[in-house]
């Protein structure tokens, strides 16, 4: 225990970052296709589609977001654990 | 000067007069020995914590964008004003997935600018001084929309709205930027991160009341939007003709088909060129690890909500009667209207305080981009650090003076296109930034033509856009046809496909003719690093070589 090995290559594995940008993909993707919702009904309480609709994508891109790092985290976490280093 | 309101007026300037001192008096925050280096002046000693990194990271967000600009499009009736909601939803994915890498492989290799990274990867020089004077310069126009939201404030104010010569209408302009100046000057870094904290509880404040207390107020948001649609629709059958004619723009709150390229184009284009600038990779590259950076990622859409409502209350001050013939007063004015003068006051503090946070960030990283990849670079290699802090200093003023340029010489009726040129500018550097970060096959002379033919392009594009009803005129907006067809695209989109195709054909004749591609510094563990591991500096230090 006195000094840490450098990590080998390619260490993190490839599985929780595929996830991960699947998780992200429909928060980069969905904004992007502006016929998905370029209409005014149905409204929301007074609010056209195209206004709620994006409002809505923006709490929907929040909560893939906090999936993707907690995946991400955890897959990393790991993979220090099973080397042996301290986890932080 | 007649029509002031004392009151906002004392409160605006007791504000004012406030963070002013506290500029001044940042510089002995924190106190250093001796302010006389880069570390001390352009880092703030480089011992701002993951908090007042925070702050300082928030404070890109909010800014006279947010206030001033989007709002007076959606005011205006643009059909394309709401896309600044999907370009906030879209950086942050994208910042998760590209930012960790770099952070990893600048400080494995102690790199604090991304022209330092381009550098050494790909063993060119003349390419990181392409990244580093693009950065420069696509920073200017970004400090300029600052400048003009600090001036529409102070016209609805009641100051600067002398009739006669420039001077009278520019002065109070001018008196605030050279406050700035002065400060930054003395206190480097440490002035906007203290100022950060005053400016940021007076936004979320002002935010706060303005998103709930104003629609209520005025009956609702169902009220507010049909309110909108109805003054769209009253002016566009008003002006039926001149907009058939092309001497007006119809007005709208949703994209019709024609405008959904455009729509779609200018929030991804701004999305991948926000995080080029160069006070955002500084920011990004003073977190402490990895996670630290995707954590903001995941956190930060909870803003973009808030930037949302914001940008409806270009739709609320239609339906508060609010009659302006600048759209970018329709905020301020709508707060002066509605606020008691105290709070409108407040308002006002918070709108200024929050433009001239952010000019100075981004003019002390741009400050910092000149020092160290371009004078220590190429002038002076053997720079002491008290001459690179020199050259900050004097840099960050010059950088300003370039943004009051763009603010004297460009149409202002709409800041926001000042940001959107930057735009056009910053999105040709990131083939060699992000791309780089994936993968060498591109060859640096390959990526030194896409970024050359892409820059000229661009600016040609952006100023050949008449302001609409001024023929003759020039930079007027962000949109033109994308080549071959009638399709209105945003021009920082057309400029990267038009770099994408030189970078990768210009790459393959280059590699078959075997012209030598240099030396790559980096290695791909290098890219996955974090800390902990073996060589992973914990914090950059910018005194260091860029040749680790």
């Amino acid at each position: 225990m006195t000094e840490t090995p450098p990590r080998p290559a390619g260490r993190t594995p490839r599985g929780p970052w595929i996830l991960a940008v699947v998780l992200l993909a429909p928060a980069v993707i969905l904004p992007l296709i502006v016929p998905l919702y370029d209409s005014t009904d149905p409204t929301l309480n007074g609010w056209p589609f195209y206004f709620w609709f994006q409002m809505a994508l923006i709490l929907m891109s929040g909560v893939l977001t906090i999936a993707a790092y907690l995946v991400v985290t955890r897959s990393e976490r790991r993979e220090r654990v099973r080397d042996g280093e301290r986890t932080r | 000067m007649s029509g002031v309101d004392g009151v906002a007026f004392s409160v605006f300037l007791f504000l004012f007069l406030l963070v002013t001192v506290l500029g001044f008096a940042a510089a002995r925050w924190r106190r250093a020995t001796s302010m006389a280096s880069l570390d001390e002046w352009g880092l703030g000693g480089r011992g701002f914590g993951t908090f007042i990194a925070w702050f300082l990271i928030g404070g890109d967000l909010y800014t006279a964008y947010t206030f001033v600009a989007v709002p007076a499009l959606m005011y205006a009736g643009s059909v394309v004003g709401f896309f600044a909601v999907p370009y906030t939803i879209v950086v942050y994915p994208l910042i998760f997935l590209f930012l960790p890498r770099l952070w990893s492989v600048s400080h494995r290799h102690s790199y604090v600018t991304p022209a330092d990274f381009v550098r050494g990867r790909y063993d060119s020089r003349p390419l990181g001084l392409a990244v580093a004077l693009t950065g420069i310069l696509a920073t200017m126009p970004y400090i300029a929309l600052q400048l003009v939201g600090i001036q529409v404030v102070l016209e609805v104010m009641g100051i600067g709205t002398g009739a006669g010569s420039w001077v009278s209408k520019d002065l109070p302009l001018f008196i605030a930027f050279a406050v700035l100046a002065a400060y930054t000057y003395s206190s480097g870094l440490r002035a906007p991160a203290l100022i950060a904290f005053v400016k940021d509880i007076l936004i979320y404040v002002v935010i706060l009341v303005a998103v709930i207390y104003l629609p209520h107020h005025l009956g609702g948001w169902g009220h507010i939007f049909s309110s909108a649609q109805h003054s769209f629709d009253s002016y566009n059958a008003d002006n039926a003709e001149a907009i058939k004619a092309g001497t007006a723009s119809g007005k709208g709150s949703i994209p019709p088909a024609a405008a959904h390229w455009a729509y779609a184009s200018l929030a991804l284009g701004s999305a991948l060129a926000l995080f080029m600038y160069p006070h955002s990779v500084t920011g990004v590259l003073s977190t402490k690890n990895r996670s630290v950076i995707r954590r903001n990622a995941a956190l930060l859409p909870a803003y973009s909500f808030l930037l949302g409502l914001l940008a409806l209350l270009g739709f609320v001050a239609i339906a508060a009667g609010v009659k302006v013939t600048n759209a970018q007063q329709s905020v301020p004015q709508l707060f002066e209207n509605e606020f008691p003068s105290w709070f409108a006051g407040v308002a006002f503090a918070a709108i200024v305080i929050g433009a001239l946070v952010p000019a100075a960030i981004m003019s002390i990283a741009a400050a910092n981009l000149w020092t160290r990849n371009i004078y220590k670079a190429f002038l002076k290699h053997d720079a002491t650090p008290a001459q690179e802090a020199q050259q900050s200093k004097l840099a960050s003023l010059l950088v300003k003076f370039g943004a009051l340029a763009f603010v004297l010489f460009l149409p202002k009726d709409f800041a926001i296109n000042l940001q959107l040129l930057g735009g056009v500018w910053i999105l040709q550097t990131f083939p060699a930034i992000v791309l780089g970060l994936y993968t060498r096959w591109f060859h640096r002379w390959a990526l030194f033509a896409g970024w050359l033919v892409s820059m000229v392009y661009g600016t040609w594009l952006a100023y050949n856009v008449p302001v609409v009803g001024n023929p003759g005129s020039h930079f007027g907006g962000p949109l033109s046809a994308f080549p071959g067809t009638d399709t209105k695209v945003y021009i920082a989109a057309i400029a990267f496909v038009v770099n994408l195709v030189v970078s990768v054909g210009l790459t393959i004749v280059l590699r078959a003719a075997n012209v030598a591609e240099g030396t790559d510094q980096t290695r791909p563990e290098d890219y996955t690093a974090d800390v902990g591991d073996a060589e992973v500096e914990p914090e950059l230090d910018p005194g260091a070589p860029a040749h680790a």
